[in-house]
Order: C-alpha cells, then sequence, then structure tokens
C-alpha cells in the first residue's frame, strides 16, 4: 500500500488538474452552439425496481421478436414509445444468487464471494464507468437518488446506499428525499463568494485534522484493519476531488430550468414522491447539472400510496387476487412514470436541435425479475444516446446473455472508451443492427 | 489446534489451512457416487472433448472447497439442475430419485464450500461503531440521543451488524458523522435551559361533536339529493351534483350505511360530556384525541393523564388507550404504549402515562384505541356493519386528557459541565480551549491519546471560529464535532500487543460494546487502567455488573432480534379481517415478549434450554388477553404460570415466532420449518435456491396449508430440502398465522369482501423431524424438540460468539466453541454462563 501521507497532495492536485473548466457556461452559450452543434453531451439514466415484476405480464410474447410485437397489456401507458424502446429479454448475471437484492448487483455484475476470506464483494457500477467519462464538464459527477421512505431491505433493492458502487466496490450514498435532491441540485447559495470561498478552505482543513488522527491510527494497526481504515483515507480523497470540482464551479451560479420547478414538500411519500423524483431528474438534465443519473425506486411506499394493504415483499410473492392485482398496478404506475419521462425529454430540445432523448440513455429493471427468480433480468432501454436502433422486442439466444454485456454496449456506444464491464464477454451487436 | 497467525491470513493459500476441529476438518465433498449422474446424463455434452458451455465435468475436482472457481462452477451445476436448465428437455432426464439424491448432497456442500471459502481464520476486523452504537456513545458523551436517521443502518441480511469487515464506510457517511455531531453538541450545551411548566387539558366533544355533526349533516344532504335523483326520470345525475348513476347508487348506500353508527352516537348522553371512541370510515377515521404540539422548548417528562371508561358489552381489545405521537409534518405515528381501562362510563377511571419529549422537536401527543397497520380498522368496521347493521361496537369513552410537566426537575447531563467544565480564573483562553479539547478527544477515543499534531489541528479550528467572532462555547463546537467525526472515535482501534493480546483498555471497550454497545463506564475504566481487569475474578465481576445494568438491554434486544432473526415480524402486514387480535399493540408487545423472557431469564439463572420448553410466560395485559391467561393486570411484562393444557411455553409458543412463519394471511409450514431448523436444531436448511419453477399447478385451488406443500414432493429440487423442512411445520399447524390456536384451518375463497366465505379444514399436526423422529401433535413436537437442548446450545452459543467478536462464526471457532458450552454446562448452562466463559476466552481478549 502507498503511504497516504505522501499521495494525498500528489492526488489532490492531479484531480484539480483533471476537472476541466465548466465547459458550457465558461464558453457562453453562443458559442456553445457551434461549437457543439455537432455533438450533444450523451446522458445515463438507470432506473432500478428493486423486486422485479409481474413476469407472466410484463415481458412480451417470446415468440414475438423484432418489430411489430404486441404491447404487454399492463404497461400500456408506456405503449406510445413502442417504437423509442426496446425490450430485452435472457440477460443475467452469472454470479447472482441472492434473490431479495435486486439492485446491488444489477450495474455491477460482481460475484459475491469472489474475494476468499470475505462474505461480500462487489464492483464498480456502470453508471460510474460512466460519470467518469460524462461527468468531467458538468457540475454533479453523477446523481444517485434512493428513497427515504423505505429501507432497502423492505424494497428488495439488497445491501447498498444506491444503485451506483465506487471504483473500490463500495457504497455510494444517495439523495433521499426530493427536498435534499433539489437543494443539492438548483438551490443557490445565498452565501457571497468570498465567504464560500473560506468555507471550502475551511472543509479542507477539517480533512486535514481527521487525516491527521487516520494516520495515527494507522501506525498502530495490523494490516488487515490497514484495509479497513483504507475506506477512511479514500472517503477522504474523494471529498477533496469534490471540493476541488466545487471550487471550479464556485462563481458560477446553479440553474434552474425555465419554468422553474418548484420546492418539493417535506412530507412527500409514495408514487407523489417517485413523481416528483422524475421531474427532478428532467431538470437536471435541462440545466445539464449531470450527465449520469441512477434511481433506486422506492416500491413499498408506491403500492401503499396507490392504496395496497400489502408490504412489497408480499407483493413480489404473488399468485392470484389481490397480491397480483397489486404487482400490475406497480408494474403499471412504473411503465406511466417512465412514459412521462420520456414525454418530456422528447419535448426538451439542446441547442443543436436534437432532443435530450436523442442524447441520452435510459434503462429501466432490475437483477430480480419476480418472486426470487435471478434469470431474464427485466430490461427495458430508452433514448437515442448510444445508439440502439429501437422499437424492438430482443430475445438473446444465448439464455444466459450477461446481463453486462448490455452495459457494455451502452457505454460504448455513448462514445465511452471502455473494453469490458463487470463479466461482460462483448458487446450486444444485435442492439446497433436495424 | 494449531493457532494461525492472525497478522497474515491472507498469504497462506486457503486449502492449506490447518482447519481440524474435534470432529475433523470441514469438507466439501461431493460423494464420488454422482459421478455417476455426469457419466449418464452429462458427458454427452459436457466431456473433456465436447465441453459445450466451457463446462466440462470429467476432470471437475469433487472437492468444492478447493477453490473459489470449482466452488463456483458447483453452483453453476446446482443453479442449472434446479431451474431445470440441464439437463435440456429434449435430452434424456435425471431419474427423480438421482436428482434428489444430487441435489441434497450438493445443496448442503456448497453450504460448506462457502463457509471454507469465506472463512478468514478468526481474524477480527477492526469495526467502526455501527448506527447503534455510535447513537449509544454519542448519548454516553454528550447526554442526548442525536439524530442518526441519516447514517446507513448497519443491519445485515444475515449475520450481525456488529461484524466489523461488513460495516464500510463512505464519503457522505463522513459529512453526515459532522454535521450529526454539530447538532448534538448544539443540543447538549442547551442542556441547562430551563423549561417552562406546561400544562393543557382537552375535553374532546368538543371537537368530535361538531365532526360528527358536519359529517352527518353532509351525509344527510347527499343522501337526499340522491333520493331526488331517484325519484324523478327527466334530469341527468349531473343536474344533483353527481358524475353517474353507479356514485349515486353508492352514495345512497354509503351514507344510509354510515349514518346509523353517527345518529346513535350524537344521541347518546355520554357524548355530551365525553368522546365515544368510534371507527369511521370518512370524517375523522378512528376517534383520536389529541394534544396541542408539544415545542422544540419543552424537552422532559411529561405525564398524560386520561379520564376514561369501558363499555362492558366491547370486545377486550378495544378496552385499551393507545398513547401515540406524531412529529409535526411527518405523516408516520410512532406508538408509545397501551393501558387497559377497568373503569366504567359511569364510574371512570384516570389513567396515566409518562412520556419523554425531546428536545428540538415539536410533536404532537395522541390518545386512541388499539390501532391495525394501514386500513385494517376500517375494513374491520365495514366487515362489523354487514354483521350488526351498526359497524364496530366502541369500546372507550374519553372524559378529558391533560398532560403535564415537565415533571421532574431537568436533568443536567452530567458529561455537559464536564465537557465545558469551568475555566479557572487564571487561565488564558487558549490555555482554557486546549484543555477542553484535549480531554474531550482523550474521552472520545476511549483508548487512544490523541496526538499532538491533531491537538495543534483542533486548536486551529477553534481559532478560525474565533475569528468569525464566536463566543468560546460557540467556537469550540467545530473542533469538538472533529473530534467526533476522527477514526479514533469510530472505529473500535485495537493495536496488536504482545502475542495479540489486547491492552486492558481495549478489552474494556470490546467487554461494553458487547454488552452495553456503548463505551465503558468510569469503574470499567477504572478497572482497565489500575490493570486488575485482566485478573479473570474482576473481569467476571465486571462482566456481572455490566450485565445487571439497565443497559444490557441494548445487548438483550440487539442480539435477540439479529439471532431469531425478528425482522421477519415487520416484513408482511397482518390482515386485519382475518387477524383482528393481532393488532400494532399484539404485534409490538410479542416482539417485547421474546426480550422480556431472556431478560427474566438472566435475572433469575434459568437454564438456555428453557426457550424451548417452560410451564410460564412472561408478558403484559395485552398478550394475556391475546393467549387466553386470565388475571393478568397491567402493561408490564412478568412471569405468568401457565395452566397444564396451555399450549404456551418456550419460544414454540410465542405470538412472535409463530407469527414470523407466516405471511399475515396464512399461516407457512415452510417458513416455521425453516426457523425451527436453523435457530432451534442449529441444522440450517441450505439457502432457498433462485430460479426454482413456481409451482403454479395449485395456484387457484383452495387446499389446505399442509395439502399446498405437498406440491413440494412433486419436483426432485424441491422435495430434497422440503421433505425435511415442510414435516415440521406441520406439527404448527394448529397456530393461525397471527398465532392464534385453532382446531381447523378456515381459508377465506371468492372475492366477497362482505360476505367472507370461509372454506374449512381439519388440522392434521402429526409429522417427522429431519432424522426421521414422529410426532403426532405439537404438544410431542415440542417435547421432542426440548430434547435436542444441545443442537440449540451450540447454535445460540455460535451466535453468541459472532455478535461479542464482531465477526462471522467460522469452523475455525469450533474449538472455542466447545470450551464455552463445557464450562456453560458446569454453570446450569444459564445464558450469563454462556457470555461470561466467551468473555474469559482467549480469543475475546485477543486481537
Amino acid at each position: 500500500m502507498t503511504p497516504k501521507s505522501q499521495t494525498r497532495r500528489a492526488f489532490l492536485h492531479s484531480s484539480k488538474a483533471l476537472v476541466a473548466l465548466p465547459f458550457l457556461e465558461s464558453l457562453g452559450l453562443a458559442k456553445t452552439v457551434t461549437a457543439t452543434a455537432a455533438a450533444a453531451p450523451k446522458r445515463m439514466v438507470y432506473l432500478g425496481m428493486g423486486f422485479g415484476v409481474t413476469a407472466d405480464t410484463w415481458y412480451p410474447d417470446l415468440k414475438e421478436v423484432g418489430a411489430g410485437y404486441a404491447f404487454p397489456k399492463i404497461l400500456k401507458p408506456l405503449a406510445k414509445h413502442q417504437d423509442d424502446l426496446t425490450f430485452i429479454q435472457n440477460l443475467e448475471h452469472q454470479f447472482s444468487n441472492d434473490g431479495h437484492s435486486g439492485s446491488t448487483f444489477w450495474l455491477t455484475g460482481a460475484n459475491r464471494y469472489a474475494i476468499a476470506g470475505q462474505s461480500f464483494h462487489n464492483t464498480i457500477s456502470a453508471d460510474q464507468v460512466a460519470a467518469e467519462y460524462l461527468g468531467k464538464d458538468t457540475r454533479f459527477t453523477s446523481i444517485q437518488l434512493a428513497s427515504k421512505s423505505s429501507g432497502s431491505n423492505a424494497d428488495g433493492h439488497g445491501p447498498g446506499l444506491s444503485l451506483a458502487w465506487n471504483k473500490h466496490g463500495k457504497p455510494v450514498s444517495a439523495l433521499n428525499t426530493p427536498v435534499a435532491a433539489f437543494h443539492r441540485l438548483f438551490s443557490d447559495e445565498t452565501m457571497p463568494l468570498e465567504q464560500r470561498q473560506k468555507l471550502l478552505n475551511e472543509q479542507r482543513s477539517v480533512l486535514d485534522t481527521v487525516l491527521s488522527d487516520a494516520r495515527s491510527v494507522n501506525r498502530k494497526i495490523n494490516k488487515g484493519d490497514a484495509d479497513k481504515l483504507d475506506e477512511y483515507f479514500q472517503s477522504i480523497r474523494e471529498i477533496e476531488i469534490r471540493l476541488a470540482k466545487e471550487e471550479q464551479w464556485l462563481e458560477v451560479p446553479k440553474k434552474m430550468p425555465n419554468p422553474a420547478l418548484k420546492t418539493p414538500e417535506e412530507s412527500m411519500e409514495g408514487v407523489e414522491e417517485m413523481r416528483m423524483m422524475f421531474d427532478i431528474m428532467f431538470a437536471a438534465m435541462q440545466v445539464d447539472a449531470t450527465r449520469v443519473l441512477s434511481y433506486r425506486m422506492p416500491v413499498n411506499s408506491v403500492i401503499s400510496s396507490l392504496g395496497s394493504e400489502i408490504s412489497a415483499h408480499s407483493m413480489s410473492h404473488y399468485s392470484s387476487g389481490e397480491r397480483r392485482q397489486v404487482s400490475e398496478m406497480r408494474d403499471r404506475t412504473n411503465a406511466k412514470v417512465l412514459a412521462d419521462f420520456i414525454d418530456k425529454l422528447k419535448a426538451s430540445k439542446e441547442p443543436n436541435g436534437t432532443s435530450l432523448f436523442d442524447n441520452s440513455t435510459v434503462t429501466m429493471g432490475s437483477n430480480l425479475r419476480s418472486v426470487h427468480s435471478l434469470g431474464n433480468c427485466p430490461t427495458i432501454v430508452t433514448g437515442g444516446g448510444s445508439g440502439i436502433k429501437h422499437g424492438r422486442h430482443l430475445v438473446m439466444r444465448d439464455k444466459k446473455t450477461p446481463l453486462c454485456n448490455l452495459w457494455l454496449s451502452q457505454l460504448q456506444g455513448s462514445g465511452i472508451d471502455v473494453k469490458s464491464h463487470g463479466d461482460s464477454t462483448g458487446n450486444i451487436p444485435e442492439l446497433f443492427e436495424a | 489446534m494449531p493457532k494461525l497467525s492472525a497478522l497474515f491470513p491472507l498469504l497462506f493459500s486457503l486449502s492449506a489451512l490447518p482447519l481440524l476441529s474435534e470432529e475433523g476438518p470441514l469438507k466439501a465433498i461431493m460423494p464420488e457416487a454422482h459421478a455417476k449422474v455426469f457419466k449418464t446424463y452429462c458427458y454427452d455434452c459436457h466431456d473433456a472433448f465436447s465441453e459445450e458451455g466451457n463446462v466440462n465435468l470429467e476432470d471437475i475436482p469433487f472437492d468444492m472447497g478447493k477453490d473459489i472457481p470449482t466452488a463456483a462452477l458447483w453452483q453453476k451445476i446446482l443453479d442449472a439442475v434446479n431451474s431445470g436448465e440441464m439437463p435440456p428437455h429434449d435430452e434424456k432426464q435425471i431419474a427423480p430419485e438421482h436428482k434428489t439424491a444430487f441435489l441434497e448432497d450438493l445443496s448442503v456442500q456448497i453450504v460448506n464450500a462457502r463457509k471454507i471459502l469465506t472463512d478468514n481464520g478468526g481474524v477480527i476486523t477492526m469495526r467502526r461503531l455501527n448506527r447503534r452504537e455510535y447513537s449509544n456513545t454519542i448519548e454516553a458523551l454528550l447526554g442526548v440521543t442525536p439524530d442518526v436517521s441519516n447514517l446507513p443502518a448497519d443491519e445485515a441480511d444475515h449475520g450481525f451488524d456488529t461484524a466489523g469487515a461488513s460495516l464500510f464506510f463512505s464519503p457522505d457517511q463522513l459529512e453526515q458523522y459532522l454535521s450529526t455531531a454539530k447538532d448534538s453538541l448544539k443540543l447538549s450545551m442547551m442542556g441547562e435551559r430551563k423549561t417552562s411548566p406546561h400544562k393543557q387539558r382537552i375535553e374532546p366533544e368538543i371537537e368530535a361533536n361538531e365532526r360528527h355533526s358536519t359529517t352527518l349533516a353532509s351525509y344527510k344532504e347527499r343522501l337526499s339529493r340522491a333520493n331526488a335523483y331517484l325519484s324523478q326520470k327527466e334530469k341527468p345525475p349531473s343536474a344533483f351534483g353527481f358524475l353517474d348513476k353507479t356514485q349515486i347508487r353508492k352514495t345512497k348506500l354509503n351514507t344510509t350505511n354510515w349514518s346509523i353508527q353517527l345518529e346513535d352516537y350524537l344521541k347518546r348522553p355520554e357524548t355530551k360530556t365525553g368522546a365515544t371512541s368510534i371507527q369511521t370510515i370518512k370524517g375523522g377515521g378512528m376517534q383520536r384525541t389529541r394534544l396541542k404540539p408539544l415545542g422544540h422548548k419543552n424537552e422532559g417528562k411529561y405525564i398524560i393523564r386520561v379520564r376514561a371508561g369501558a363499555y362492558p358489552e366491547a370486545i377486550e381489545r378495544l378496552k385499551y388507550l393507545e398513547f401515540s405521537r406524531k412529529l409535526d409534518g411527518s405523516q408516520s405515528t410512532e406508538r408509545l404504549g397501551w393501558r387497559k381501562i377497568y373503569g366504567t362510563v359511569e364510574n371512570p377511571e384516570i389513567i396515566e402515562f409518562i412520556v419523554d419529549h425531546p428536545p428540538n422537536q415539536r410533536m404532537s401527543y395522541m390518545v386512541s384505541p388499539r390501532t391495525h397497520q394501514g386500513r385494517g380498522d376500517k375494513n374491520l368496521w365495514t366487515l362489523n356493519f354487514y354483521k350488526n347493521g351498526y359497524g364496530t361496537i366502541p369500546g372507550s369513552w374519553i372524559d378529558w386528557v391533560e398532560i403535564e410537566g415537565p415533571i421532574t426537575d431537568q436533568e443536567k447531563p452530567a458529561s455537559v459541565p464536564e465537557m465545558l467544565f469551568e475555566k479557572p480564573q487564571d487561565w488564558s483562553t487558549e490555555k482554557y480551549a486546549k484543555e477542553v479539547l484535549k480531554r474531550f478527544a482523550t474521552r472520545a477515543f476511549r483508548t487512544e491519546k490523541p496526538s499532538e499534531e491533531y491537538l495543534e489541528k483542533l486548536y486551529a479550528q477553534f481559532t478560525t471560529e474565533r475569528e468569525k467572532g464566536q463566543k468560546v462555547s460557540q467556537a469550540l463546537i467545530s473542533p469538538l464535532a472533529i473530534i467526533l467525526t476522527s477514526p479514533n472515535f469510530l472505529y473500535m482501534v485495537e493495536s496488536s500487543g504482545s502475542q495479540g493480546l489486547l491492552s486492558p483498555q481495549e478489552l474494556a471497550v470490546r467487554l461494553s460494546f458487547f454488552l452495553w454497545s456503548s463505551p465503558p463506564d468510569e469503574e470499567l475504566f477504572a478497572r482497565a487502567n489500575d490493570g486488575t481487569l485482566t485478573d479473570p475474578t474482576i473481569l467476571a465481576a465486571q462482566t456481572k455488573r455490566l450485565l445487571a445494568d439497565p443497559r444490557a438491554d441494548r445487548f438483550i434486544e440487539s442480539f435477540t432480534h439479529q439471532w431469531l432473526e425478528m425482522a421477519r415480524l415487520d416484513m408482511f402486514e397482518f390482515k386485519a379481517s382475518l387477524h383482528s387480535k393481532f393488532d400494532n399493540a399484539t404485534r409490538e408487545s410479542a416482539r417485547e415478549e421474546i426480550y422480556a423472557t431472556i431478560r427474566l431469564m438472566l435475572e433469575e439463572k434459568t437454564p438456555l434450554k428453557t426457550l424451548l420448553d417452560s410451564d410460564f410466560v412472561v408478558i403484559n395485559d395485552v398478550l394475556a388477553d391475546f393467549y387466553g391467561l386470565k388475571n393478568v393486570k397491567g402493561s408490564h411484562f412478568r412471569k405468568v404460570t401457565l395452566p397444564k393444557d396451555s399450549p404456551r411455553g418456550g419460544l414454540l409458543g410465542t405470538a412472535a415466532v409463530l407469527a414470523m412463519g407466516s405471511d399475515g394471511v396464512r399461516s407457512s409450514p415452510v417458513e416455521r420449518g425453516a426457523w425451527v431448523l436453523r435457530h432451534l436444531l442449529n441444522d440450517p436448511p441450505p439457502p432457498a435456491p433462485a430460479n426454482v419453477p413456481q409451482l403454479n399447478r395449485l395456484e387457484d385451488k383452495v387446499l389446505s396449508a399442509r395439502e399446498l406443500q405437498k406440491a413440494h414432493m412433486e419436483e426432485p429440487q424441491c422435495a430434497q430440502c422440503h421433505n425435511k423442512i415442510d414435516p415440521i411445520g406441520y406439527g404448527l399447524e394448529n397456530f393461525t398465522a397471527s398465532g392464534a390456536w385453532r382446531n381447523e384451518e378456515s381459508i377465506l375463497v371468492g372475492n366477497g369482501f362482505m360476505t367472507q366465505k370461509f372454506k374449512k379444514f381439519p388440522i392434521d399436526p402429526a409429522g417427522k423431524l429431519r432424522d426421521g423422529t414422529p410426532f403426532q401433535n405439537f404438544g410431542e413436537l415440542k417435547k421432542i424438540i426440548a430434547t435436542r437442548g444441545d443442537d440449540f446450545t451450540q447454535g445460540f452459543t455460535e451466535a453468541l460468539i459472532a455478535y461479542g467478536l464482531g465477526r462471522p462464526y467460522g469452523f475455525t471457532d469450533y474449538d472455542l466453541a466447545a470450551e464455552i458450552l463445557k464450562k456453560s454446562a458446569q454453570n446450569d448452562n444459564t445464558i450469563d454462563a454462556f457470555i461470561q466463559a466467551l468473555v474469559q476466552s482467549k480469543q475475546f481478549q485477543t486481537k
């Protein structure tokens, strides 16, 4: 292990260099239009559904592949976008065997038991790979959303704080309420610039102080514990990178879309909260606050706000009757919010005349199909950002096609130079062939 | 057993680890006999020559604990056979008896392989304070309870929240610790604030009568409009303010039905002077008497008094008061407790209930009848209406509710003056601030002295704040908060001393976090500092003292909750229309019963196996009603001797355990059987395989729970485990989903909500244990399990080791477990004997 004391400053220095100047704002809008007329920036949005879907009614018929398939009835609100989205069947993670974790490995494909002597292991998630490339020029490298009202267990998401896992395989936390997300993304600091600069320096000196104590601890513990403490050091480094970026953006005011988004109420729960989060994601994309978003969608609070008396877990074990009704209601609701989201993306124009939709890759899905099934993960992809030819129902010939092949295809399709992701064996050429 | 070097575990190849125990090394070997299955059904495609799908089964090592790739390949085989993917449908299928035997061995051995491959040789990873411990530690230092809702919950899906390796740290957490610490410090510095006396009384009839009259008037008005439409034929519904005919029909029906109760309510003489606790569908729902909120500056203990009476004809459940509170602006209600009313409407009594109002929060306190989750109470009312033409018969009446307090002088938290001690006259501000920081850091760090460099940096923080014009105490908040965000505070740091022995201070910390989930108190530190703690007698005496302290409740509750996987009690909502007695009060009391039982066993030094069978229960009045036991008055938990014929006594008879074995609607022999195997017999079945085809054949049939399970026997991949799990569950079929005794199983059929048609099945409680021991009924099952005390204590010991040492129980711990079991047996197997034996073990005292 490298001694932390020496690398930290060097690291900070280089990371400052890496953070490019705010691109759109610094050039001014007029210049931006000419400069980026050819290529608008790519966006990635990942939407995790926890306890999967109602398997026998959610998927299109396996026999109707390609264009012109009968759209699943329970997803009716989404049918109007049939030509602009793709259902993909037969994607899965080979290592998944926990029937209650729909999100933990969804974007990573990791093998929980890959490391001897450890009972939990994860790797970087696709959104964080994307963020490293697409997040350079925006105020927020990536934005993670989740829900506070329901713990991850209650919603079938599994361990983790959001859909995102950093490059060390550690959970990345999320903004858990619409209010928190709104303020982080859109509320401008009322503090004068000079004071904010001072505050940044104070935050750095806080880090410097705790770092001094961390070094004391590091000196007297054994190697195994030092590996554990490394999480603390990594956290300090990541905050420093964030502060460096904040400094770059200090003089640039946050932007609010026009018309402005209303400040969300504190008490929002369930479907209302979920809709608000989608509005916030859209607004963040409109003002280019970030280009990578993920949302670990609430399940329990959503179905209960829709009048369900049963828990999300009860629902996931649907048979006939009430549980199935609730399960399908959940599917319809998710279809509706996605459809509305697509409407907005389509209507939002970029400076070069294309729409946000044309430049985004949006995926809705889960590692869980339904009940405890982990094969054929439910997957809907939409948006033109990675060049996928939409309007089709694709059924992978290999029933165990790695889900990571999709993540890789989307990353590469968005112009990100990666050779593999997770356990990918290559991209999925069918996605791009007409 | 040769001790593995704790320092370099990863340098050893795992297969070379000395895995010996008294039973021999743990192995994960697939019996060679199954090679026949491969030969007969798989080699056509998966031999060394064809290697279809890159799988060659000819060379596969049968020792699957050999390495991770081997285990992963076997896992693939397990998954493929379980899901029915292999052999392919158009190929020869494995004969059911071979398939069952193959899967049975494979699923057990794969679990063993995981144990071998994830075992880290007994290393205890340095652990971050988990959320509970963090909260308790802040409380011990500052005398205030921090708001930790923004920190990760740290509950593991399997295992315990004390496992250091699983307690991660993320950047946002660092910032959350800092802001939580600042808030807590500010709160703690307000400690001396005088709260002004507060008293209010609510006469609930004022609000209730007004509300019910208004609702009734609106029903009448809508009904008259509906009737006006129905008495003519020309005008459309819209002319009468309705959408369509359906709405008119519904309005007529509902307003007619709903008015009956309200008309009666307003006529009752007692509603002139108080409020009868009725349930309505519209217009208020459950009758709740709401006190005006207590504000941010009203912290302290308050007494709520309620003058109330019960209606003798009502059901017992509704003769209680439920006390609850709600944060301003929040949707969710926090339930505080229940009190049974023994007075009547003619002779009301005054019931008192103490609440503790936290600082800096605005909350309303409420009194209502007992509630169900979700829409349960409304659904019950409707069902009752269709039975009696009235609705739920109210059980209580309230004359008035008052709140008064704070009832004692606010106790100033002891640590505040210690932290901000009085500045001696001749000290400079610099000297004072430095001393405050040094003392606080030393205390917060528990075992370690803060470094000079660190203290200097803290002081620099102080001066920065001072330059902004802050008062001394205010300027100290930032550096003090940094201390509470530093690794020496957040982690339980254990340096590796000579031969890995913990220092006495480190031992004190491990001990107090084990039993209190918080840092040592002065006395324990004193025994560490004078070096006597390492003396086995002193260590035993301190362990005993800690266990007798109220703070040991944290051990009882956290350990038991995780050991018995009690989170399941909250996983499903219980359908009130089927399980009306299992409301919030019963569910929460059922959970408390388990803790109270363990607490009593600790106090009375009862042997551990009492949990398998006993002639007593530890219950309150709510549970006494639920269990049908007489003469239990009062909300406190106490020991109650059971009548001879009672099925209660022991974990298997508790509402909590039985309810966990259901989905809130029906009992689940599978969940109950698996729970017994996991927690009573220490013979956990392999985890439920993913991707097993769902058994839909019986989906729409109305069958008894036992009959439904039979489907498991049709598929070998199900049968191989379920033939050991389900038959145990059959023995518990005399209990409903909520744990009430039943002699037949009633299943709701059809979709008619109001008609509530049931199909009834006789119960066949006969079954067998995994080893084939048969039983005829629940009583016999309980008796047999009570004879398996050794398995139970083994399982308990393993859980205790995992919780206490902060890492999963590994097979390297067999010797430790054996030693604890031996020592405990010499001390009547009381719970404290196990704890003492663990604390005295070398592992507990070694890094």
